[in-house]
């Protein structure tokens, strides 16, 4: 459901007719909460109602999900009325594409749904390449190598363990900020991996995989 | 004396070597988090609830209590060595601490913090203590109405409280429901929102949602600040307050704890309410309140004494009626919730070395902070120095590695990620996602007790208003609503819960 209020944000430069909008983040603000609110409804236009005096399984959420929307409207009719402080700029829609390509992919994975993933997915690094040679580009920086720190540590920690998977997340999570300095960031992955590894591993004994299936310590061992 | 009993029952729990270190080491992370700007309790202890799974219940509430409190004195250290509030409750300790510091008194700033704090957790530890069986007893006759009308108060407590406007917090606490409905009906199972994804027939983790929001979406924010910061060199000369500091503030010390228990009580209150309240009360009663400002030791030792002593009462709310006041509180929530616990009136019976282990932790936990902190106030300071690009990928790698070992699911980690997306959005439309994290957490109890009032009262939604106690709670909140909209009070509140901008 959170998806909508992201595609809200992404649309959000459109022009809204002959409404004349003075307070940009109020009424973007209501907007969103307005379609996360049909959204919602959306999503549970399945569920049975009330079943005489008993509330069913849907009641809760389309009263809820309608007082959202009534309050998104008001935001946004707030938005209408005051006069604006300017919006803080910020821009998310290469890493919300990325993210939402990686929820598509791996939910149920039928054909049209991989598709879908894949547009997301072009969309989004064509967005990215393009915000971070762009002038924008100190605020696409920090939110979308987050991201990509997030989304590589998800895709390599099965295949390359705990090892591998934090170091390239940590790297990645470095190049968020312009002040990162590539050799200490190198070495301080190092050493941050080995703590996570101490503490998650031997310390509290998670049962975490930590090299790469095919090369682990244990089967070259067995192997011999 | 059922109290007296009890409390050497917790004892015997708190004591046991494990249960103290692990005190120890929550106090420690805490006051490290309370000393590092852009690392709050909030975000340190959704970091560490995955690592809890492993530790007994005990020691593991033990742990992330004493983080919240810790916080609370390693914020007050930054604010009066360096004018860094390392802490939002600390904000106000930087107005005299820090000129005190100036004025060549950091020591006795210190050390009066230091005090002010430890005789307030001493105080608010028997508050605790007191008011729980009471409270529990009260909550042990509420049924589904009543528990229903109290939640809504808690909330409307929680709106009042936030910042901005009240209209934009109401949003926040319905999005927060709404989100806690995703996955299985408790009653029927049917799924609901889930949008066939497996991941989400559960529902969403609470532990992602308060990671994505707090963590992450912190991250980025902080990532937009310039980071560097100046360690001034302040000379610690002798730390002892002198005789005539301590009769000054012993009065600010009284006053500050008694209104700190009190608003730590009040559904949506915490520590930065209540350091803010103490300040402001302690200038009114000042004989000359020009001197505040410009180093008066009254003013470090009200907020002081009042942030610790919210700290602690605000668990009296979560342990008697399993409500929590604060985000902080709701985060315990989830901590009990994944050991199994269901909070409530409940837990003081059915698990009373539970209950009163961690209120004897927190005595303890205050005793060794005032013994170790004034020594190693000097290592504190230092660790201001580690950069934030250094600090920013530890938070990221151990939130990725916390949010994994739950369930083994890369799926959740991204959700993570687009919740710190989400949160990041929130901030920058001036929605605040403390709100929407409180009615996350009380959506599932909320809806339950609805819907059994209304099975109850034979779907009359009348029942709220009939029963006597639920009608009170009710018009309370209706009364709390209808303050918070007057504009008067409105602007008076705005300049005082003003976001630190460390």
């Amino acid at each position: 459901m959170s998806q909508e209020v992201q595609e809200a944000d992404a649309s959000a430069g459109a022009p809204q007719g002959s409404l004349k909008i003075t307070n940009a983040r109020e009424f973007y603000g209501g907007l969103a909460l307005v379609l996360l609110g049909l959204l919602a409804l959306w999503a549970s236009r399945d569920l049975a109602g009330m079943h005489g005096i008993a509330f069913g399984p849907g009641t809760a959420p389309r009263m809820f999900a309608s007082i959202l929307i009534a309050l998104g409207v008001a935001i946004m009719a707030v938005g209408c009325v005051t006069q604006g402080v300017p919006l803080e700029r910020y821009e998310i829609s290469s890493p919300t594409l990325i993210i939402l390509s990686y929820m598509f992919a791996s939910s149920s994975g039928t054909t049209a749904l991989l598709l879908v993933a894949a547009v997301l997915l072009i969309g989004g690094i064509i967005l990215g390449v393009v915000g971070m040679m762009g002038p924008r580009r100190a605020l696409v920086r920090g939110p979308l190598f987050i991201t990509l720190s997030i989304i590589v540590f998800a895709v390599t920690m099965r295949p390359l363990g705990l090892v591998l998977a934090s170091y390239l997340s940590i790297v990645a999570a470095a190049a968020a900020t312009p002040e990162a300095r590539w050799i200490e960031t190198l070495v301080w992955g190092a050493v941050l991996t080995a703590f996570c590894v101490l503490l998650f591993v031997y310390g509290l004994g998670l049962p975490f995989q930590l090299w790469p299936t095919t090369l682990s310590w244990e089967t070259l061992l067995s192997l011999r | 004396m059922e109290l007296f009993h009890n409390l050497v029952l917790g004892f015997g729990v708190a004591l046991s070597p494990w249960n103290v270190l692990l005190c120890l080491i929550g106090a420690l992370v805490g006051t490290l988090v309370g000393v590092l700007p852009g690392l709050g309790p909030l975000a340190t202890i959704a970091m560490l609830l995955p690592i809890t799974f492993g530790l007994p219940p005990v020691g593991a509430l033990i742990m992330l209590a004493g983080i919240y409190y810790g916080a609370q004195y390693g914020g007050s250290t930054t604010s009066i060595l360096v004018n860094i509030p390392g802490e939002a409750s600390s904000v106000v300790t930087t107005l005299d601490g820090h000129q005190m510091a100036r004025q060549g008194r950091a020591g006795p700033a210190l050390a009066i913090a230091a005090i002010g704090s430890f005789f307030a957790g001493c105080v608010s530890t028997v508050v605790v203590a007191a008011l729980a069986a009471p409270l529990t007893s009260i909550a042990l006759l509420f049924g589904p109405a009543e528990y229903f009308s109290l939640m809504v108060l808690g909330l409307v407590f929680a709106v009042v409280l936030a910042r901005g406007s009240v209209l934009k917090a109401v949003a926040m606490i319905i999005m927060g429901l709404l989100l806690s409905m995703v996955g299985s009906d408790i009653e029927t199972g049917a799924s609901r929102m889930a949008f066939d994804v497996t991941e989400l027939s559960d529902g969403i983790g609470f532990v992602l949602v308060a990671m994505g929001v707090f963590g992450y979406a912190e991250i980025m924010r902080n990532l937009e600040q310039e980071s560097a910061r100046s360690v001034v060199h302040a000379k610690l000369t002798g730390l002892m307050p002198t005789w005539a500091d301590l009769k000054a503030s012993s009065g600010a010390i009284l006053r500050g704890t008694g209104l700190g228990s009190i608003l730590g009580i009040l559904p949506g209150g915490g520590a930065v309410i209540a350091a803010f309240a103490a300040y402001t009360f302690e200038k009114k009663v000042a004989k000359d309140p020009h001197r505040f400002g410009r180093g008066a030791i009254e003013g470090v030792a009200a907020p002081e004494s009042a942030n610790n002593a919210a700290a602690q009462t605000s668990f009296i709310p979560l342990l008697t009626l399993g409500i929590p006041p604060n985000a902080v509180m709701a985060l315990m929530v989830g901590a009990m919730m994944i050991h199994g616990i269901v909070p409530g009136p409940q837990v003081m019976t059915k698990q009373p070395e539970l209950f009163w282990g961690m209120i004897a932790s927190m005595w303890i936990g205050n005793l060794m902070l005032v013994i170790i902190n004034l020594p190693m106030v000097g290592v504190w300071v230092r660790l201001l120095r580690v950069p934030y690009r250094m600090l920013f990928p530890a938070i990221i790698i151990f939130c990725a590695i916390g949010v994994y070992s739950i369930n083994n699911s890369a799926f959740d980690i991204v959700m993570t990620g687009l919740f710190g997306m989400i949160g990041y959005w929130l901030v920058k439309h001036d929605f605040e996602p403390a709100p929407m994290l409180l009615g996350f957490v009380l959506g599932p109890m909320l809806e339950e007790n609805l819907r059994r009032a209304m099975l109850i009262a034979r779907g009359d939604p009348s029942t709220f208003v009939t029963r006597p106690i639920s009608a009170g709670l009710i018009a309370l909140a209706v009364l709390l609503l209808a303050l918070a909209v007057l504009p008067m009070i409105r602007s008076r509140r705005d300049e005082v819960f003003v976001e630190p901008t460390s």
